[in-house]
């Protein structure tokens, strides 16, 4: 097309269409079949009820939207999801802020120190799930007898506050990684000037942190909200399948567990679809509102 | 003049350096401010960093310690049975087999996404194809459906095309990647346009010049990419829970849960679940370790 740039446009320097577009067919193709045509297809189901995968399928409507909205247990659903959403961020981000503070700060063994805070990417939330877990036994987890020395009885399977908290915990330790990794890479953009001109001032630290670093790396972190938030709705599957089954009660019951259980144990396929597009809409909405506000927020810099 | 431009490139030489300028800079008493400063700094990290390792450690620990030995309070070291458990977990429980068969889904799922996405890089940059710009953007508007979105139809689509229950259904999907289209896509951008000029006045084709070019100039960035697909591949629990139905086929994330089900019935064998648990955590960890320099380059592209 011809509104490419004069830099872009001397790149282009193969002009058969037939070949450009071979190369473009795999990804493509598997775009629409893997990702776009399922995607529609939820949209199409969720007007459905159905019985079983694939039969006795009955067009309702929107009845499994209107269902659902008024269904005390999956209100319930949303409100923890966000309510998690919101948890796992913030504390994330407190986290990994430290953190990357600290390294960007450090002037020996920084490599070393980086490598020891983002090696969490690599988690498997499986692992995370199981280790807390055990961890976090009620009869035999070290931490939980070492809590019951000091007389702290940690019985977090029975507690909803407790097992919300040891869910969001685990989804927390694997993100630390991905969060560290993008803060201390926009640390590292922060002007050398500008941190010795505030040294000789005599800035205080704590000053220097809200009125140069804050401002001039919140595009990352705007970014990073986005990311973690899509990362606690979409993600934390197995550590409630694995931690607490949705329970006790409904505490942990994620909506990403409900559509699961929804679609693959009762065989509510019309609801689960329902559910996902909820989810899809809520997390485009979030998206949207991140990438406005991050725009706002690029003026700083 | 900075000294530490990328956190990642210092080396112990640059360190020094700044440690002795700004020691001379700011005078003695600064200069020892700046070192009290300092240590407070590694001892912060020090604790935080080992807080956030110490499961790791005391899993690896547990591993290798009898049931009897995990229920006896105050014993944190390695245990005796860490041959015994681990032998045990590899050759009764599937994990030598769930090993093989995750390290087959996550090689293939990262070497594909990768292969899908240089052939994408080469026709969005490099040819004045009609629509390719839409077409991009097409690409790249998947990011906002991500497999939850879509979960129900896909596992009937599995079971129309006969893939349910096979490793296809593991691979396949998961190949188009528009984040590594994403980062390619900006790689091939930022190789100097002389290059580019020099290849087309000697008439290099473009299979050619993908692997005389292209692959040469973004071999870390390449390098990043799969490690990052071998670690997303590696980690899937969801989608194999439901679309892997005969334990033959599992991977090792839906196989630790399985081993923590079926040894936790009756007296739990933590030893055995620890074991499991390393067993499905090292493989991804020892990527992330050994590639942290073209990892950490790849991310950075993504935020430009």
């Amino acid at each position: 097309m011809n509104s490419t740039t004069a830099p872009e446009m001397s790149r282009e320097i193969y002009t058969s269409n037939w070949q450009g577009y071979l190369l473009l067919l795999p990804i493509v193709a598997l775009s629409l079949i893997f990702a776009y045509y399922p995607a529609l297809d939820t949209f199409r189901l969720s007007l459905f009820k159905t019985a079983t995968f694939g039969l006795n399928s009955v067009y309702v409507g929107f009845e499994n939207f209107n269902r659902l909205l008024s269904s005390g247990v999956f209100q319930y659903s949303l409100v923890i999801s966000l309510a998690f959403a919101v948890v796992v961020v913030a504390t994330t981000l407190a986290i990994s802020l430290y953190i990357g503070y600290l390294i960007h700060r450090i002037l020996q063994g920084s490599s070393l120190y980086l490598v020891a805070a983002i090696w969490p990417y690599a988690l498997p939330l499986a692992v995370s799930a199981l280790l807390l877990s055990f961890l976090f036994h009620p009869t035999v987890g070290i931490v939980t007898r070492a809590l019951e020395t000091i007389g702290i009885a940690f019985q977090w399977r029975n507690d909803p506050v407790l097992a919300f908290m040891m869910v969001a915990l685990a989804t927390t330790w694997k993100l630390i990684g991905y969060n560290v990794i993008f803060i201390v890479g926009a640390l590292a953009t922060v002007p050398k000037s500008l941190e010795e001109t505030a040294r000789l001032d005599a800035v205080g630290s704590w000053r220097l942190i809200r009125r140069v670093y804050l401002p001039l790396i919140s595009p990352t972190i705007a970014f990073l909200i986005v990311l973690n938030t899509i990362e606690a709705l979409f993600r934390p599957f197995p550590v409630v399948d694995l931690m607490t089954n949705g329970g006790p009660g409904e505490a942990t019951n994620l909506i990403i567990y409900k559509i699961y259980q929804d679609a693959f144990a009762y065989q509510n396929l019309g609801v689960a679809a329902a559910e996902s597009i909820i989810l899809f809409v809520i997390s485009g909405i979030l998206m949207y509102a991140q990438i406005r506000l991050s725009d706002s927020y690029a003026h700083f810099g | 003049m900075t000294t530490k431009t990328t956190t990642t490139d210092t080396d112990g030489t640059d360190e020094g350096a700044t440690q002795a300028r700004s020691a001379s800079d700011f005078g003695l008493r600064d200069g020892l401010a700046d070192i009290s400063d300092q240590i407070g700094l590694h001892i912060l990290l020090v604790v935080t960093l080992a807080v956030i390792s110490a499961p790791i450690v005391l899993a690896i620990l547990f591993s290798t310690q009898s049931a009897s030995q995990i229920l006896n309070i105050g014993g944190i070291g390695f245990g005796s049975e860490a041959v015994n458990n681990y032998w045990t977990v590899l050759t009764e429980y599937g994990f030598g087999r769930y090993i093989m068969t995750t390290a087959i889904v996550a090689v293939a799922t990262a070497i594909g996404k990768v292969t899908v996405s240089l052939l994408a890089g080469l026709a969005i940059v490099y040819y004045d194809v009609p629509f390719k710009r839409g077409l991009f953007l097409l690409l790249l508007l998947t990011l906002m459906l991500p497999v939850p979105v879509r979960i129900v139809p896909l596992y009937e689509l599995m079971i129309r095309l006969g893939w349910q229950d096979t490793l296809l259904a593991l691979i396949v999907p998961a190949l188009a990647s528009p984040t590594a289209l994403l980062v390619l896509r900006q790689k091939f951008r930022s190789i100097p346009t002389s290059l580019v000029e020099n290849a087309r006045l000697d008439g290099v084709g473009p299979i050619r010049f993908l692997f005389k070019v292209l692959l040469p100039m973004s071999r870390g960035m390449i390098v990043g990419l799969l490690g990052i697909a071998f670690i997303w591949g590696w980690n899937q629990y969801l989608w194999p829970l439901i679309v892997i139905s005969s334990e033959q086929k599992q991977v090792i994330q839906v196989g630790i849960s399985q081993l923590q089900g079926s040894v936790a019935a009756g007296r739990p064998l933590w030893g055995l679940i620890m074991a499991g648990t390393v067993l499905a955590l090292v493989p991804p960890l020892l990527v992330m370790i050994g590639l942290h320099r073209p990892l950490l380059k790849t991310f950075n592209y993504q935020t430009q």
